[in-house]
């Protein structure tokens, strides 16, 4: 599997004793984990381990009770929510298991959605989404909405609008978790695929040793910890 | 562990009957009502109260139908129950009030209906017919208004003995029906409009046919001859004249606020249709494609607002005529009170059907977000800026409403011009009072809808992703 990561450069993403309690319950105790320009990353581990948490705390949707996340030189963990929804608009792409795409919007609006947002032209941003629509396989779909397809093609869709803005890092939270086996195989296809032209990090949560194989990388949760490399949970 | 008891399947036919079915259904609606998720607490009690309101305004009507063409001594509202002339116009008040109590109603409905819609498809699950579950949750709605109407009953009956001892047998018979017919609606209605839903085993309802976005063509198409009709009918030599005053401002209003309704549907899809092809804009991208998809949600919702603008803006004109007559006439001191307080009555009874209308829109504008709660933590997540969906938000309300506001202003205007000229004949005046009631109504409904931005603002949160 071919590697864009450069070993010798910085990390893009560092996140350093992260803890996390929801409610009573804690999520994450003291997860370290780094993320190279261009990794490909698969944070592995059972249900309840903590690996969506995690997604949070390094996509900077929530804050960590303790510890740091770096992203370059900024600290996300102390920047202003209007900074991180920012950051999350420009710098970052986020792909859920479903939930993402707006139901009433196009599949063509709403990869356009990022890029309005961004400031761009109506042309061009049809222009750009009708691209990425392209390179994911469902152009020809852009006039349907999300609940006239099936679960691959909005999930493509999904990765589309996630990658339209021409992010450093795309965030996804078992991307395949809805689909059957050959649309999971197709979306991770087109997702590593692309990740690797554009030179774009990816982290990967899943439960499936399938979807991780994609993975330049894989790191494993266990109880909110990252397990050592070589140890089994 | 107890023993199980096998139950033949003939034994069980014979001893389970109609009743005992009924009782089962009963039981479970209510094991179902009492552990129900947070939020269907929100709809139990809400529909309680609207349960209350309607059944209080039924029972005002069904005592004044009742002792219609005695005379009583009311000592209330400066004598303006003791006449039955005056009596029949508070009755169709309060029938009125009931436009705005059913909006509500109808509103209350849809909250929490995507957990209500999960549980119904458990119960398939564990075995019960699809009519049973229909049955089922109309109890529970008829419960949660039975609730209400004991409620309203409870406190009208003391106030009502407090006004007057001797009334007619009709009177107690009149609210003895009322208080059992209205949660007998309430399942009734419940349980038509889940006629064509099939609950799914397999976890999910759905409707038997696609839902048809359909507006109100067919009924406007139906209603319009036949109230002509009617009017005809009743006063057909003095058909738009003074003597046919109560059926041509019912038409009129009827006809306004079916018509607004119908503009409101179209409003949208062709406000949403232009704005979605050409916008920028990405709060009025998502509000105008929301248009779109579903242009008959925004005009069923604001069906009520349209009525209440209608019947408010005719109101401030009849008055306007009213007071300039009584004003012409030169009344004594006691006949002016006489009327003024019969014209504010009215307006008070338009004040309490347009805060009814109001809450049942915010109730809307709630439920509409809390159904969307994970998507839009999604959109969040994604970056999509919690100014821009609240923009979207607030422009959903107010893109649609605006034609129709208008035009239910200009329904209620000519009610108010035409009835100026009918009193005021050569001396009428232009009531110039009405003109801001479209206006108020209209910032009033977008207020209304800005009361879910601070839950908006909680649903935004990124906890919320984590529950699905």
């Amino acid at each position: 599997m071919s590697n864009n990561s450069d070993k010798s450069a910085p990390p893009l993403l560092t996140a350093h004793g992260l803890t996390k309690t929801h409610g009573r319950t804690p999520a994450l105790r003291g997860a370290s984990v780094e993320l190279g320009a261009g990794e490909i990353l698969a944070v592995t581990g059972a249900s309840g381990s903590g690996k969506s948490t995690l997604l949070h705390c390094l996509a900077g949707i929530v804050r960590p009770d303790e510890g740091a996340v770096t992203y370059g030189h900024t600290r996300l963990d102390q920047l202003p929510e209007k900074r991180l929804s920012e950051l999350r608009r420009t710098d970052f792409g986020v792909v859920f298991q479903f939930g993402q795409l707006i139901p009433e919007l196009t599949a063509l609006d709403n990869v356009a959605l990022p890029l309005l947002l961004a400031g761009a032209s109506r042309r061009d941003a049809h222009t750009r989404a009708g691209e990425w629509l392209e390179r994911f396989g469902v152009l020809g779909q852009e006039e349907l909405r999300p609940g006239e397809m099936s679960g691959g093609q909005a999930q493509r869709v999904s990765l589309a609008r996630a990658l339209a803005t021409g992010p450093k890092i795309v965030f996804a939270d078992e991307p395949t978790g809805a689909l059957d086996s050959l649309a999971g195989e197709q979306v991770m296809s087109a997702l590593v695929h692309t990740a690797r032209e554009s030179g774009t990090a990816v982290l990967l949560i899943t439960h499936d040793a399938q979807v991780a194989a994609y993975a330049d990388r894989e790191v494993q949760l266990h109880d909110g910890a990252v397990v050592p490399l070589g140890v089994t949970a | 562990m107890t023993p199980m008891t096998p139950v033949s399947p003939a034994r069980s036919k014979k001893t389970v009957g109609a009743m005992g079915t009924m009782g089962s259904d009963l039981r479970i609606a209510w094991l179902l009502t009492r552990g129900s998720h947070r939020r269907e607490w929100w709809r139990v009690a809400l529909t309680a109260i609207g349960a209350a309101l309607a059944t209080a305004f039924t029972l005002g009507a069904t005592v004044l139908a009742a002792v219609s063409g005695r005379v009583y001594r009311v000592p209330l509202a400066a004598g303006l129950l003791d006449e039955p002339g005056t009596r029949s116009g508070v009755l169709l008040g309060l029938t009125l009030l009931l436009v705005p109590v059913l909006g509500f109603l109808g509103q209350c409905a849809r909250i929490g209906a995507v957990h209500r819609d999960r549980r119904l498809a458990a119960l398939r699950l564990a075995g019960a017919t699809a009519w049973q579950v229909r049955r089922i949750a109309a109890l529970e709605s008829g419960l949660a208004c039975l609730v209400g109407a004991a409620v309203a009953t409870a406190l009208f009956v003391p106030f009502l003995l407090g006004l007057t001892e001797r009334l007619p047998a009709a009177v107690w018979a009149g609210i003895a029906l009322v208080t059992l017919a209205v949660p007998l609606l309430g399942a009734l209605v419940s349980a038509l409009a889940l006629r064509r839903v099939v609950a799914s085993p397999l976890g999910w309802v759905r409707r038997v046919r696609p839902a048809a976005r359909r507006g109100p063509g067919i009924a406007f198409l139906v209603a319009t001859p036949a109230l002509l009709l009617a009017g005809l009918l009743m006063a057909p030599d003095a058909f738009g004249g003074y003597a046919a005053a109560p059926v041509t401002v019912l038409v009129v209003v009827i006809l306004t606020g079916m018509g607004a309704v119908g503009l409101t549907g179209v409003t949208s899809r062709i406000t949403g249709r232009l704005l979605a092809a050409r916008t920028a804009n990405p709060a009025v991208l998502i509000a105008a494609e929301r248009l779109r998809d579903a242009p008959w949600t925004a005009a069923r919702t604001h069906a009520a607002v349209l009525l209440v603008t209608v019947v408010g803006t005719g109101f401030m004109g009849v008055r306007h005529a009213l007071l300039a007559d009584l004003n012409r006439d030169g009344p004594t001191a006691a006949d002016m009170t006489y009327y003024t307080t019969g014209i504010n009555l009215t307006g008070a009874a338009v004040l309490i059907a347009l805060a009814i209308t109001l809450s049942g829109l915010a109730v809307g504008a709630a439920e509409s977000l809390a159904t969307r709660r994970q998507g839009l933590a999604a959109q969040t997540a994604a970056g999509v800026p919690y100014t821009v969906l609240g923009r979207a938000l607030l422009l959903e309300t107010a893109l649609p409403l605006a034609p129709a506001v208008l035009l239910a202003g200009a329904g209620g205007m000519t009610i108010g011009v035409w009835y100026g000229v009918v009193v005021g004949g050569t001396d009428w005046t232009v009531p110039y009072a009405a003109f801001p009631v479209p206006a108020a109504v209209y910032v009033l409904c977008l207020l209304a809808a800005a009361t879910s931005l601070p839950l908006l603002r909680r649903t935004l949160r990124p906890a919320e992703l984590r529950y699905v």
